[in-house]
């Protein structure tokens, strides 16, 4: 199937992968340059510009020298004797990145764009440790990539057999088995109807980067503020608004869209030798492997859009080696129905996790919320408005605005807020208009935190936080008896049983 | 198979952590604690007196207001780390260790050996003049879920450690 390769002697990167260095390191110079070469370049006069065009073709000759010297001195092999992966590199400093076979989790075969162009792959290994323990070869042909792969993760197969399913190995070796193809109208629903925050978030700060930029570089000339204020004082204020929001909400959707197209089209699953193989993307080719038991927590999410539309986004939290790694260690599956969600809950949990006894918040913590971030805020504005500067009780009337909007957030944000605890597994539901439902399997606690406030003894009345691999999971106020008692329940379940957590 | 039982467990039988019996911390951490503040207060009024002198128009300030002010924040620092080190409280159990703390909420946290991924002695600089050690356990779960229990006696904290480390190896 795939040609043999001794992977035992240092292997240089293939040779086309020059280009991808080459291009690599122009990035890095480029990202580091360009606003300057820009800069000079719009406002430079004819002689300045032949010395751009000098530091331009520099730069160039740099990249391509440095990525030269990067493929010379890059070579990998697998010392057979230690049961070790080891990378060689660095030009000046020397490094060399010894990986120990049976501590790899992951290894990820990827294309991005000039990958792609010219055909070749890149490949990540991971491990459990820190940033500086893993290897990345960033160009090597697909038969050598997969060979390696398979090289890497086999011994791993060995180390771990008993874990796996003997069964499941045989039958299906390195076959796929291709079990969710995500099509393209359930990515588009999900671009419609998720990440509005977030999108917002991008937006505001990508203008206030471009603003800071521009006054940055030359106050007066570029950005007129005068012109710009007397623009916006020209038109009615709540026109603006309306416009604005316009706008925004444009922007949003066709960015959320495009986002999500790019990013996980011809998003697939398959079942490889008991671990889940996901590979999706339209520029950059992504693929990675899921396995159950470094799973700590699935979360589902799903707003009223996209109940209506049938369509739910999974996010799977893993072991996080580093706090820093947080978004790498989270794997997202966009736009998958209920039936999908329930397959692959299966797989991961190896069998479908029930909502068992409820646990409800006290009404304490809609009391409290309300008094945060409604009575609080308001009565600062009033006061601002009556002792300081009434002029800002012109806009009173925004405050039933905002007053409406934050007490319907809370409402069903405590709703919605809820614990269902069964024999292994614990689901944490909450949010109001995105509702996330959490899962972590018992067996995966690190640690638990109980945490009450002294003037909420009186009324038996605490939170709970469940410690993780892959992050914590709080619960706010509910019945200190009831968190008491199943702490304990939990701890036995923990302590009895000798099972490591991974 | 043919021993595997499957009872229903009483949730009301098992052993309860809020139960426990808690060891509150040794008498001498109060004074390393005591004597680290008086450090930190030390240096921040010298800097203040400092800065009195150097200020050209330092009459306006009113002497005795910064004073106070001093004095009150001294106080209530000193009344926040009272309540902290009151608070302050451990156990090992058989199979797993808790730890109290807080100052307006008490939360206790238990973290089963089992899930223990290291642990490690820490002294430090004024605790060693008391002969005290810190005892830091961690586990998988990052910086949250660690535990670090400050002010126990050198020899019971090496005794703790050798401990924690037999049952981890289990």
């Amino acid at each position: 199937m795939v040609r043999e390769t001794n992977f035992n002697l240092p292997q240089h990167q293939s040779k086309i992968g020059i280009l991808v260095l080459f291009f690599d390191s122009l990035y890095k110079f480029g990202s580091a340059f360009l606003p300057i070469i820009l800069f000079y370049f719009i406002k430079a006069d004819f002689n300045d510009k032949l010395i751009v065009f000098v530091e331009i073709l520099t730069i160039l000759v740099v990249a391509v020298l440095i990525a030269y010297l990067k493929y010379r001195n890059f070579t990998f092999y697998i010392d057979e004797n230690l049961d070790e992966f080891i990378i060689h590199e660095g030009i000046i400093n020397k490094t060399k990145t010894s990986i120990q076979l049976d501590k790899i989790q992951q290894v990820n075969i990827h294309q991005n764009l000039i990958h792609r162009i010219i055909g070749i792959y890149a490949i990540n290994v991971d491990t459990a440790g820190s940033d500086k323990k893993e290897g990345n070869i960033k160009a090597i042909s697909h038969s050598l990539a997969l060979a390696l792969k398979f090289k890497l993760l086999d011994n791993e197969v060995k180390n771990e057999g008993i874990i796996i399913d003997k069964v499941v190995e045989n039958k299906e070796d390195t076959s796929l088995n291709v079990f969710l193809k995500i099509n393209f109208l359930s990515l588009l629903k999900i671009g419609i109807t998720s990440n509005y925050v977030k999108s917002i978030g991008l937006i505001l700060t990508f203008f206030f980067t471009i603003i800071e930029n521009l006054k940055h570089f030359r106050k007066e000339d570029v950005f007129d503020e005068d012109k710009i204020e007397k623009m916006v004082n020209n038109i009615p204020i709540y026109y603006g608004i309306f416009f604005v929001i316009i706008v925004m909400i444009t922007i949003i959707f066709i960015i959320n869209i495009t986002r999500t197209l790019i990013k996980y089209f011809n998003y697939s699953i398959a079942k490889q030798k008991g671990s889940l193989l996901l590979s999706y993307g339209l520029i950059n080719t992504e693929s990675t492997i899921l396995k159950p038991e470094k799973v700590q927590i699935v979360n589902i999410s799903r707003n009223f859009f996209q109940k209506k539309l049938k369509v739910l986004e999974i996010k799977i939290k893993q072991t996080l080696s580093d706090e820093k790694n947080q978004n790498k260690a989270q794997i997202e599956i966009p736009g998958c129905n209920d039936f999908e969600c329930d397959e692959i809950l299966k797989l991961i949990f190896k069998e479908l996790p029930q909502k068992g006894t409820m646990l409800q918040p006290n009404f304490r913590k809609l009391v409290f919320a309300i008094f945060l971030t409604i009575v609080l805020p308001l009565s600062g504005f009033y006061i601002f408005g009556i002792y300081i500067n009434s002029e800002i009780l012109n806009y009173s009337h925004f405050t039933i605005v905002y007053t409406i909007f934050f007490l319907l957030i809370h409402y069903f944000g405590f709703k919605n807020y809820r614990l269902y605890v069964n024999d292994n597994h614990i689901i944490k539901q909450s949010g109001a208009w995105d509702i996330d439902k959490e899962i972590i399997e018992i067996e995966k606690i690190q640690a638990l935190t109980t945490s009450q406030l002294f003037w909420h003894k009186s009324i038996n009345i605490g939170s709970l936080t469940i410690h993780t691999a892959g992050g914590n999971l709080t619960f706010q106020l509910c019945k200190f008896d009831k968190i008491k008692e199943y702490v304990n329940l939990w701890l036995y379940k923990i302590e009895k049983s000798n099972s490591n957590w991974i | 198979m043919e021993n595997f039982t499957n009872e229903t467990i009483d949730t009301k039988q098992l052993p309860r952590f809020e139960e426990v019996q808690l060891t509150s911390l040794h008498s001498n951490y109060w004074k390393v604690i005591s004597f680290k503040n008086l450090i930190i207060f030390s240096i921040l009024a010298i800097a203040l007196v400092f800065l009195w002198i150097i200020l050209e128009d330092s009459e306006r300030f009113s002497v005795y207001l910064v004073f106070g002010i001093f004095l009150i924040i001294v106080n209530v620092s000193f009344v926040l780390n009272r309540i902290s080190f009151k608070k302050k409280a451990y156990a090992f159990r058989n199979h797993d260790v808790i730890f109290r703390y807080g100052i307006i909420a008490t939360n206790t946290m238990v973290v089963p050996y089992n899930r223990v991924q290291h642990v490690a002695l820490h002294e430090g600089f004024i605790s060693r003049f008391f002969g005290l050690a810190t005892v830091e356990i961690f586990t998988a779960g990052g910086s949250s879920s660690d535990v670090e229990i400050p002010g126990i006696d050198k020899v019971e904290a090496e005794n703790i450690k050798q401990l924690l480390m037999g049952k981890i190896q289990k």
